[in-house]
C-alpha cells in the first residue's frame, strides 16, 4: 500500500512537471495557466486542511493570511521596488507574522467559536484593506509588473513556461514541507489534539502550543499561496480577503478530502476545472458547485480522496486504518462534550 | 444635531430589523448547534419574494405570505440537507455555505444581477424631532418590534414554545419526557428561516433588493448573536439594537467602515473574554 502511494505521488509530480511540454502540443496552451492557478489556490485549501483535517479546527478566515501574503509581495514590489525573492519573503513574513499574532488569540477558542473568531479577524482586515486605498488600492487593487526570477539567467514570469515551473516548484516545496510535518512527531501531536483534547493534555501535550504551531504553519502556507497569486496575476486586491474566498477554500478542502495530503489539491483541481469548463456555458454554475458541496458532505464526508483511500484499504485491519488515515474527526463536538 | 438624531433613529429601526433576523440565527444555533451561513441569504430571499409578491398582490399580502413561504422553505431545507448531516456537526457550516451559493445563484438566474428598489407601501414623510422622516421606516420598526414580541410570547406561552425551550435546555431529558425532539428541531429551523424572510420583506422597501444582500447582512447578524451571547435570545435583540445605534452614531462623525471595524473589534474582545456574551448572567 505504501509503495503504491509513493508510486502515485511520483506519477502525479511527473505529470505536473511535464504539463507545460505536453499541453501546448495538443493546442491546450491556455490550460497551462489554469493548472498553475489550481496549484496556487490549492495552497489555500491545504492551509484550511492543515487546521481542519489534521488539528480539528475549522477556520473560515484563511483568506486573511492569503491576502497578507498577496499584499506583502505586491506592496514590496510596487512601493519599495523590491526584487522578486525579497518581495516574496516579505509577503510570507507578513502572513506568518499575522498568523502568529491572530493565532495566539484564536486558538484559545475551539469549535464554533474558533470558526467565528477567524471570520471576524479576516473581516476586520478586509474592511481595513478596503478603506486604506492609498496602501492597498481597496476594491480596485494594486497592479504592478513582476521583477525577474533570476536576472542573470533572464528568467521572467512573463514567459508562460518559466512562470509555471516557478509556481510548480514553490508549491511542491510547500507540499513536501506539509508531508514532512504530518509524518513527524509534531504531526502525531496534531492528530492527538484533534482526536481527543483531554487525553492529549493528559499525556503531556501542550494543546494550546500545538494548535498555535498548526495555525502559524497554516498561515505560512496560505501566505505563500497569496504571494504566488500576486506574482501570477501581477495584481493584489482586497476582495481576495473576503470571507467568501475562505469559504471556497473550505469547500475545496472538504470536497477533496480533509485530513489527506492530496485532498485539497484534488478538490481545488476538480472545482476550478469545473468552473473553467462550465462557466462559459452556464452562467449560474455556482448552483452546481453548491449542490456538489452539499452532496459530498452528506454522502462522502471524508471527501473524494478520503473515501477512495478508505475503499482501497477496506481489506486492511480497522485499527491500522485508523492510525494511518484517520480522516476527519467524526463528531468532535460530542467527543469533546463527553471529554469535558 | 439633527443628523445625529436622524442617524440614531435610523440605527434603531435598522437594529430592530437586524434583531429579527439575528433571532432566527440565534435560535437555530441554540437548538441545532448549527452555524447557518445561509441565514443572510434567507433574508435576501425574503426581500426578493417581497418585491415579487408585493408587485402582483400588494404589500400587505406579501407581509403575511412571505414568512409562510419561508417556513415551508425552512422545513424542506431542514429535511433535505440539514438533518442528514447533523451527525457530522462541524460540516453543517459547509453545508449551509453550499446552500448559500445555491440561493444566491438561483436569485441571480431569475431576478438578474442588477440591484432593484421597491416602492414603499406607505408614502409620505412625517415631521419628527425637527427632521422629515419616511413614514414607512416607522412602520418597519413597528412590524419588527411586533414580530419580536410575538416570537417571545410564542416561546413563553405556547406548548410548542415550551418544547423548544426544553430541548434547548436539555435535549436528553426532553427526549425522556416524550417531547418529539426531531420535530421540534425541524420546526425551529423553519421558524428561524421564516423570521429571516419576514425581516427581508419588512426591509425590502428601505434597502436594495440584490442577490448579494445576504453577504452584507450576515456579519451584522453574527455580531449581534455573538455579542448578545450565542443562543441567548434576549441578548441577541439587545446587542442588535445597540450595535446598529452605535454604528449609526459613529458614522455621523467618522467613516462608516471605521464604525464597522470598531464593532468587529468589540466582537473579538467579547468572543475572547466573555464567550457567553456581554449579557451572560443578566438575562439568561
Amino acid at each position: 500500500m505504501r509503495a503504491a502511494g509513493i508510486a502515485l505521488i511520483v506519477a502525479l509530480v511527473a505529470a505536473l512537471a511535464s504539463l507545460p511540454l505536453v499541453l501546448p502540443a495538443f493546442g491546450l496552451t491556455f490550460w497551462v495557466n489554469v493548472v498553475a492557478e489550481i496549484l496556487i489556490w490549492s495552497l489555500l485549501a491545504a492551509s484550511v486542511n492543515l487546521l481542519f483535517g489534521y488539528v480539528g479546527l475549522l477556520s473560515f478566515g484563511q483568506a486573511l493570511y492569503f491576502g497578507f501574503g498577496m499584499y506583502g509581495t505586491a506592496i514590496g514590489i510596487s512601493m519599495f521596488g523590491l526584487g522578486l525573492w525579497p518581495a516574496l519573503a516579505l509577503g510570507i513574513v507578513a502572513s506568518t507574522g499575522m498568523a502568529a499574532v491572530a493565532g495566539a488569540f484564536a486558538v484559545r477558542l475551539t469549535w464554533h467559536y474558533f470558526a467565528i473568531i477567524t471570520v471576524v479577524f479576516s473581516l476586520i482586515f478586509y474592511f481595513v484593506a478596503m478603506s486604506q486605498k492609498w496602501l492597498t488600492g481597496g476594491d480596485d487593487g494594486l497592479s504592478f509588473s513582476a521583477p525577474p526570477i533570476l536576472e542573470a539567467a533572464g528568467w521572467m514570469l512573463t514567459d508562460r513556461t518559466t512562470q509555471y515551473y516557478f509556481i510548480f516548484l514553490v508549491c511542491l516545496a510547500c507540499y513536501a514541507l506539509l508531508a514532512l510535518v504530518v509524518a513527524s512527531p509534531l504531526g502525531l501531536r496534531f492528530a492527538a489534539v484533534r482526536e481527543n483534547e483531554k487525553r492529549a493534555q493528559l499525556i503531556g501535550i501542550n494543546v494550546y502550543a500545538t494548535r498555535w504551531i498548526a495555525f502559524v504553519l497554516a498561515g505560512f502556507i496560505a501566505g505563500v499561496g497569496g504571494a504566488l497569486l500576486a506574482l501570477f496575476g501581477r495584481y493584489a486586491s482586497a476582495s481576495y480577503m473576503f470571507y467568501h474566498v475562505s469559504g471556497e477554500a473550505v469547500v475545496w478542502a472538504i470536497v477533496g478530502g480533509a485530513g489527506t495530503l492530496l485532498g485539497p489539491l484534488v478538490g481545488t483541481a476538480l472545482l476550478i476545472i469545473f468552473r473553467e469548463v462550465v462557466s462559459g456555458l452556464w452562467e449560474n454554475y455556482l448552483m452546481a458547485v453548491g449542490a456538489i458541496t452539499i452532496l459530498v458532505v452528506i454522502f462522502a464526508p471524508k471527501g473524494l480522496v478520503g473515501s477512495l483511500t478508505a475503499l482501497v484499504r477496506r481489506g486492511e485491519s480497522e485499527e491500522r486504518e485508523h492510525l494511518e488515515n484517520p480522516g476527519i474527526p467524526a463528531t468532535p463536538a460530542t467527543a469533546r462534550a463527553e471529554a469535558e | 444635531m439633527d443628523i445625529v438624531i436622524a442617524l440614531t433613529i435610523n440605527g434603531l429601526i435598522w437594529g430592530l430589523i437586524v434583531a429579527l433576523i439575528a433571532l432566527g440565527l440565534s435560535i437555530i444555533f441554540g437548538l441545532l448547534d448549527i452555524i447557518n451561513v445561509a441565514h443572510g441569504d434567507f433574508f435576501m430571499v425574503g426581500t426578493v419574494l417581497g418585491l415579487v409578491i408585493a408587485g402582483t398582490t400588494g404589500f400587505w399580502i406579501a407581509l403575511v405570505l412571505v414568512p409562510l413561504l419561508g417556513f415551508c422553505l425552512g422545513l424542506v431545507i431542514e429535511r433535505l440537507v440539514i438533518r442528514p448531516a447533523i451527525s457530522s456537526a462541524s460540516l453543517t457550516i459547509v453545508i449551509t455555505f453550499g446552500l448559500s451559493m445555491i440561493l444566491q445563484e438561483a436569485v441571480r438566474a431569475t431576478l438578474g444581477p442588477q440591484p432593484r428598489r421597491m416602492a414603499a407601501p406607505v408614502e409620505g414623510t412625517i415631521h419628527l424631532f425637527g427632521i422629515d422622516y419616511d413614514v414607512y421606516r416607522l412602520f418597519a420598526a413597528l412590524f419588527a418590534a411586533l414580530a419580536i414580541a410575538g416570537f417571545f410570547l410564542f416561546l413563553s406561552r405556547t406548548t410548542l414554545g415550551t418544547w423548544i425551550r426544553a430541548v434547548r435546555h436539555d435535549r436528553e431529558t426532553a427526549t425522556a419526557l416524550g417531547i418529539p425532539v426531531t420535530l421540534v428541531c425541524a420546526f425551529t429551523f423553519a421558524l428561524g428561516t421564516a423570521l429571516a424572510l419576514l425581516g427581508g420583506v419588512i426591509a425590502a422597501p428601505i434597502t436594495t433588493v440584490d442577490f448579494r444582500a445576504g453577504i452584507d447582512i450576515l456579519p451584522v447578524c453574527f455580531m449581534a448573536v455573538v455579542i448578545g451571547g450565542l443562543g441567548n435570545l434576549k441578548g441577541t435583540v439587545a446587542a442588535a439594537v445597540l450595535l446598529a445605534v452605535m454604528e449609526g452614531v459613529v458614522s455621523a462623525f467618522a467613516d462608516p467602515t471605521m464604525a464597522r471595524i470598531s464593532s468587529l473589534v468589540v466582537m473579538s474582545f467579547v468572543l475572547l473574554a466573555r464567550p457567553h456574551g456581554l449579557f451572560a448572567g443578566a438575562t439568561r
